[in-house]
């Protein structure tokens, strides 16, 4: 009777105690602190230039700079602020999140930590192409800014495409059928790679597949069985039954003897000096991009992206401390000093983006530059902004799922059902309502 | 059979002699038999015994206690929810995944554990001298790596392309990492893991409970005609029982916490491996992604359920708290 009663009491003092917050709006917390102008700011490795840089540029403000673990998927990140909510204290001023689905979390009502930069950063935001911001803009709010753009563009080798007499496809069709004629023609040369977690961006997202149409905080649309979903699903199990798709992530070190092997593949931006220089060293001249792959039966051409930096900034600040992070804000968006300078990304900002294309030019390193140029600015513009980054992560299915499957050698068929009943499920034990309607 | 019999007919039994953990109330109260010797026995116990109860408290009963509490929260955490969050923590499609990996892990590595630790115990035993000694050392120094240092050399021995074991796994038909490393082989993997991590530690436990058995015993068996096999299978297997319940008890407790390999490995091969792939990595999960607390406690009680349950199977079967008396 004793330890009922003592239990009875513990459960009401527990309840007492959590009962007492009800939910708060996205504008300054009730609990936000002025530090009279120190900033605290959280970065990526690679980008810690663009606060060195901002020192530089203001060296009135003081910045502490903290270097975060930048492995795409990590959860430890998360798992901090979670902690600082319930201390109600340690949050960054401002953050570069090592992943974009981060902002899923960050926005979500329960850490609820960016703040939204509508009204504040009105100025910054209209300088984007609307295509880039749109995963920013988070029920009508814009809770983040978009660091580089990473479009996908359809990459390829010229000289090789050259030596066998092809065109680079324009068409997802095109892509499908030059990929078989090359399995036949060239065994051994791949045109795409299928384990990393971008791959369903790369395929999925293209083709305007609902695996991430959020419709509210609870609620969320995935249809595999949508026909933007099914025509990829056809096309890859095409090329992996040709063995035309490699099943390795394009991070993956067995990748690397692939890449020199790669003749065309949709890829981000960034794949031209990140991958094909840095990554799979193939020589200079040799890479090429084009306009991104398009579906025959879509009105208007649609790309997809794969990350590209997402910064958010605290709702737990005001004053000095508040207008300092705006200022921070402003100048990793905008400044050429950062963007054109340093940064290895095509800018967000649409007005940076020639500036640094006429820097890119100068490294001399993709065959033939105007024509890429001209893709990546196109490709920027044209991302389908109707997929959103979700707290259940389809990439992290994808990998856990399709690339299994696909490395033990099972059908793409037998993956894309796994994949499908996992991102499902994934949704669901997120506390999201899923809707299959087509 | 006639030596086994001849054994059990020794004054002294096995258990009385071999038991790891004699009590100290009870010695005294059998010396002495004044009141206050048997007051001062008690004071001393409850002396020895208040640390643990202590520890016990903080790192043990206080957080269950929260985690029962918490998990009777409903999903908001503003309230009574009932068994809400357990449903939540069933229906999850994850839930039972999750302990099949664990239970085919458990299934694979505790018998390659026992039979492994036993078989090296037993031959270090009949070793006598130095060549003994050295090989205990030997087996314990793989466990000297412990944790993510253990890990990292693991990294190394699966990947054909730098392992030392490649021609292994160019055997099994793998040339990448994420080939030996698919799901599929995780808890081979791992059971081979944990067993070098342990295997060390649990031979030196072995050897000495094997010491521990009176040289009378072994004479005793000798003289009945007992040769070497015998005398371990018949005389020192049953005589060390509680030391082995004793591994499976903490080495299947061990076993339902995994958390650390599978993580870790599903960074290494970019997200190959589910980052929910134990159930302990599925409450972390419920805790620090999908910011469902009591789903996270619920979690906990049923792995502390499910552990508890186990843990007295073992105890009661192997007779590892028995007196003897």
């Amino acid at each position: 009777m004793l330890r009922r009663t003592g239990t009875t009491i513990a459960l009401l003092a527990l309840i007492g105690l959590t009962a007492c917050k009800g939910p708060e709006g996205t504008g300054t917390a009730d609990d936000a602190t002025d530090s009279g102008g120190r900033i605290t700011v959280w970065v990526d490795p690679p980008r810690l230039p663009a606060v060195n840089a901002f020192q530089q540029a203001h060296p009135e403000i003081p910045v502490d700079v903290m270097t975060i673990n930048g492995n795409v998927g990590s959860t430890e990140l998360q798992q901090k602020f979670v902690l600082f909510n319930q201390a109600g204290t340690g949050w960054p001023d401002a953050i570069f999140f090592p992943s974009n689905d981060d902002i899923a979390w960050a926005a979500n009502s329960k850490i609820n930590y960016v703040r939204d930069l509508t009204d504040d950063l009105a100025d910054v935001i209209a300088q984007y192409a609307p295509s880039s911001i749109s995963q920013c803009r988070i029920d009508g709010l814009f809770r983040c800014l978009r660091n580089d753009a990473a479009p996908d563009v359809l990459w390829y080798d010229k000289q090789l495409m050259a030596a066998w007499g092809y065109q680079p496809p324009t068409t997802w069709e095109d892509y499908e059928k030059l990929s078989l004629r090359i399995a036949a023609e060239h065994p051994g040369y791949v045109t795409g790679f299928l384990g990393d977690a971008y791959a369903p961006d790369r395929y999925l997202w293209a083709s305007g597949c609902p695996t991430n149409d959020r419709l509210s905080e609870r609620q969320v649309h995935i249809n595999l069985g949508d026909p933007r979903c099914t025509r990829v699903r056809d096309l890859l199990d095409h090329l992996v039954a040709a063995d035309v798709v490699s099943p390795a992530g394009i991070f993956s070190p067995d990748a690397t003897a692939l890449g020199k092997r790669l003749v065309m593949s949709p890829g981000a931006v960034w794949w031209g000096s990140f991958l094909f220089r840095d990554t799979w060293k193939v020589p200079p001249g040799r890479i090429a991009a084009a306009a991104p792959l398009r579906w025959t039966a879509d009105p208007t051409p649609f790309t997809s992206s794969e990350g590209g930096g997402l910064w958010g900034f605290s709702r737990h600040i005001k004053g000095t401390q508040l207008q300092n992070t705006l200022t921070f804000a402003r100048f990793v968006a905008t400044d050429p000093r950062w963007q054109v300078d340093l940064s290895v990304g095509l800018p967000g900002v649409g007005p940076l983006q020639q500036p640094w294309l006429t820097r890119q030019r100068e490294t001399g390193y993709l065959a033939d530059f105007d024509a890429a140029a001209a893709a990546f600015v196109l490709a920027s513009t044209i991302v389908r902004p109707e997929r959103d980054y979700t707290r259940y992560n389809t990439g992290t299915v994808w990998t856990h799922t399709v690339t299994p499957a696909l490395t033990s050698g099972r059908s793409f068929a037998h993956a894309w059902t796994v994949f499908g009943e996992r991102l499902v499920g994934e949704a669901r034990s997120f506390g999201y309502t899923v809707h299959n309607s087509a | 059979m006639t030596t086994y019999r001849s054994i059990q007919t020794e004054p002294w039994t096995p258990r009385h002699q071999v038991h790891p953990q004699p009590v100290p109330a009870r010695k005294v109260r059998r010396t002495g038999k004044t009141g206050r010797a048997v007051r001062t026995g008690r004071r001393a116990a409850a002396v020895l015994v208040l640390p643990y109860v202590a520890l016990l408290l903080v790192g043990g009963l206080v957080p269950a206690g929260y985690a029962v509490v918490k998990s009777l929260q409903n999903e908001s955490e503003t309230g009574f929810g009932g068994i809400s969050s357990y449903q939540r923590v069933v229906s999850d499609l994850r839930f039972a995944e999750t302990f099949g990996n664990v239970a085919l892990t458990l299934l694979i590595w505790l018998p390659l554990m026992l039979i492994g630790v036993v078989g090296l115990a037993l031959l270090v035993d009949a070793s006598p001298g130095r060549f003994g000694t050295t090989m205990r050392f030997i087996y314990y120094l793989p466990g000297a790596l412990a944790g993510v240092a253990n890990f990292m050399l693991w990294l190394f021995l699966l990947d054909p392309g730098q392992s030392p074991i490649a021609f292994l796994w160019h055997g099994f038909g793998y040339g990448t990492l994420n080939e030996v490393a698919q799901p599929g082989n995780l808890p081979y993997i791992l059971a081979a893991m944990l067993f070098f991590q342990g295997a060390g530690t649990w031979v030196v436990v072995l050897s000495g409970g094997l010491h521990s058995i009176p040289d009378h015993v072994l004479e005793a068996a000798r003289i009945d005609g007992a040769g070497a096999w015998d005398t371990a299978w018949r005389v020192k297997l049953p005589m060390i029982r509680p030391w082995l319940g004793y591994l499976t008890l903490l080495n299947l407790a061990y076993g339902f916490q995994l958390f650390l390999e599978p993580q870790v490995l599903s960074q290494v091969t970019h997200g190959l491996i589910a980052p929910q792939w134990t159930p302990n990595q599925l409450g972390f999960s419920y805790a620090y992604q999908i910011l469902d607390t009591p789903m996270a406690a619920a979690m906990s009680v049923i792995l502390l359920a499910i552990t508890l349950g186990v843990g007295l199977l073992v105890v009661r079967r192997s007779g590892l708290f028995d007196d003897g008396r």
